[in-house]
């Protein structure tokens, strides 16, 4: 069975790595990584500081980059892995060997992660590399570590999508569908789940009390002969910050749908972004270990595993028990 | 009779309660080792559903089906090591050339890796695609496929051939091509089953027929035995030819007993029987007057459209 399944999966590995489809998308990635990394240095430059962990901020760059060429990826290598073979015939000629259905699909799955990996080591390579050679970072085992993880689990999330796809190629008879319904996913996924995650929560909470208060700082301060005077402060209200967190709390259930969410959470947090809504994008002066980020992110990571699991074996019932005339 | 195939009662319904088609209706086919089979039938009659129940592409929705001895539901990997199929409507990958492809299914069909490239070469010379092994198959025209696919089918030596309509899209001289093919490989003692919707097909390369209308098997036997019957039903029928401008006394063949008919055009003389009296005939062919006059005697098969009409009903 592994040596029809291999047969499969080399041919498949060729196929893709000999297409334009893949190297389009490679090139669009690094261009979107390369223009990232670019004006987050330049926002360096800008601010006229060097940030604590420069390579660590670059790459937390072409991890935004990431989440959306990763899925793209995914989507690009499975929408017609099994409805493309029923259209053009090819499905019949495979299947009247003497081989079984679970080796076609085994076949194309590890040909995609063989492509998926090789996708995204090459791209994070490259987008680091020339990070590397454009501002003249210097780089620490922690950072390499870091990104290397990152390079895992953007993979994982790039199967995931595979996984989706492949589930949806396997029950349409035209890949224009199933590419329809893949995109039509990851942009409900990738975008509208988390506006539509705002709308509910304020939906749900009503509308928000009032946003500042007066703060009177009635300290003085002696600087030499100058005495500063009191001041008034702008500072949000209780209310206000009780009513976001219970706003961020209600989106982020919903958004736990997302598996765009759970690879984002663990991003955040691989690079230096405290996890809670509120700090959002507000870096965390000492990073968070690895260790206990992967710790504090198990849940997330759970679920960007078991996402690609749930509807590859939804692939492997549809594609062998679908009668193929 | 060894059995190439052999179905029970088998019945195919695609679709729910609601959309129910039923495509095959208890269908009881025997297809006899080292035949050609030819299977007829219009297209939507179930010749592809049943073909493809028979390598284990379909699940009978009841029934049986042995294919060399294997069960078609249960030991199907067993059949198609055994088994070539052509099927319908069939592609290959268009950006690789002829020869890649069929080595690549010439390894999933477990050829020893030191022999595809001579089998898939083998394979295109039978065909006559030997000189365009490079060339990439979206380079073919529509016959050249149809060779190429009977190539994919040549690959491992198997014991049965399953052609599902394999000369549509051919042209005259492809499918004349195709034919003496088959009748090669038949000689080669494989048996070979040919599912078509053109009647003239049946009666140029099969030993053995069937009919299949409305997922029912109408008739099935060998070629002779299909024309017995016909003929048993709608009599026996000759033909003299006579010398041109010799004028045939028809009195003598009209007072045979069983002769119902007579027509006469030109230098042909048509007749019609119930029985078989072509050794009558002969022998009346040899004596005075006839002897000098007719210059042969032939018996006239029935045409495959009067034996399909026959069996659909039609008359």
């Amino acid at each position: 069975m592994l040596k029809n399944a291999l047969s499969i999966a080399r041919k498949e590995f060729t196929d893709t790595i000999t297409s334009k489809r893949l190297w389009v998308l490679i090139g669009i990635f690094l261009l979107f990584s390369i223009a990232s990394t670019y004006s987050t240095s330049f926002g360096f430059i800008m601010g006229g500081r060097q940030a604590a962990r420069p390579m660590v901020q670059i790459a937390s760059a072409i991890a935004t980059a990431m989440t959306y060429m990763a899925p793209l990826l995914g989507i690009a290598l499975a929408f017609d892995a099994v409805s493309g073979e029923r259209e053009r015939g090819t499905l019949r000629i495979l299947l009247s060997r003497p081989i079984y259905r679970e080796d076609v699909i085994n076949g194309k799955i590890m040909s995609a992660l063989a492509t998926i990996g090789l996708a995204i080591i090459l791209s994070s390579l490259a987008s680091v590399s020339v990070s590397i050679l454009l501002h003249n970072i210097s780089v620490t085992i922690d950072d390499i570590s870091r990104i290397c993880l990152f390079a895992v689990f953007s993979a994982v999330l790039s199967f995931a999508y595979y996984a989706l796809s492949l589930f949806i190629s396997t029950f349409s008879n035209k890949s224009s569908h199933s590419l329809v319904i893949s995109i039509g996913i990851w942009i409900f996924l990738a975008f509208i789940l988390s506006i539509m995650s705002s709308f509910i929560a304020t939906a749900v909470l009503g509308p928000p009390p009032e946003r500042a208060v007066a703060v009177f700082n009635m300290s003085r301060r002696q600087f030499g002969n100058f005495t500063t005077p009191g001041s008034v402060m702008l500072q949000e209200s209780e209310e206000y910050l009780n009513y976001m967190r219970k706003v961020s709390e209600i989106s982020s259930a919903i958004q736990a749908f997302s598996i765009n969410y759970h690879y984002t959470q663990i991003t955040n947090s691989l690079f230096g972004f405290a996890a809670g809504p509120l700090e959002f994008r507000q870096r965390e002066s000492t990073m968070t270990s690895i260790s206990t980020v992967l710790s504090t992110r198990l849940i997330d990571i759970i679920v960007l595993i078991v996402f690609p699991i749930v509807f590859l074996t939804a692939s492997y019932m549809v594609f062998t028990r679908r009668q193929e005339k | 009779m060894s059995l190439a195939v052999e179905t029970e009662r088998l019945v195919k319904i695609y679709g729910n309660e609601k959309t129910m088609v039923k495509a095959l209706d208890g269908v009881d086919m025997k297809v006899p080792k080292a035949s050609v089979f030819g299977l007829f039938g219009p297209n939507g009659s179930g010749k592809t559903t049943l073909i493809s129940i028979l390598v284990g592409l379909l699940l009978p929705t009841s029934g049986s089906a042995r294919v060399l001895g294997f069960d078609a539901a249960r030991d199907s990997v067993e059949i198609r090591r055994r088994v070539s199929l052509l099927p319908e409507g069939f592609g290959f990958y268009e950006h690789m050339t002829a020869l890649e492809n069929l080595v690549f299914l010439a390894t999933l069909d477990g050829v020893p890796p030191d022999q595809r490239k001579k089998r898939a070469l083998q394979a295109l010379e039978t065909v006559g695609l030997k000189d365009r092994a490079d060339a990439k198959v979206s380079t073919f025209s529509r016959g050249m496929k149809q060779r190429l696919g009977v190539a994919q089918a040549l690959l491992k030596d198997p014991e049965l051939l399953i052609f599902d309509e394999p000369t549509v899209g051919i042209d005259p001289e492809g499918a004349a091509e195709f034919r003496n093919l088959v009748r090669r490989m038949n000689r080669e003692g494989k048996t070979i089953l040919l599912s078509t919707h053109l009647l003239y097909e049946v009666g140029m390369i099969c030993t053995h027929a069937a009919i299949i209308r409305e997922g029912r098997l109408l008739v099935q036997g060998s070629v002779d035995e299909l024309y017995r019957s016909v003929r048993e039903v709608k009599g026996f029928r000759y033909e003299i030819r006579v010398k041109p401008g010799s004028d045939m006394p028809l009195q003598e063949i009209r007072s045979m007993p069983s002769v119902m008919e007579i027509t006469q055009s030109d230098n042909r003389v048509t007749v019609l029987s119930k029985n078989d009296i072509g050794s009558n005939l002969f022998s009346l062919m040899t004596k005075n007057p006839y002897k000098d006059i007719v210059e042969s005697l032939t018996p006239v098969e029935p045409s495959w459209e009067e034996i399909y009409r026959f069996y659909q009903g039609g008359g």
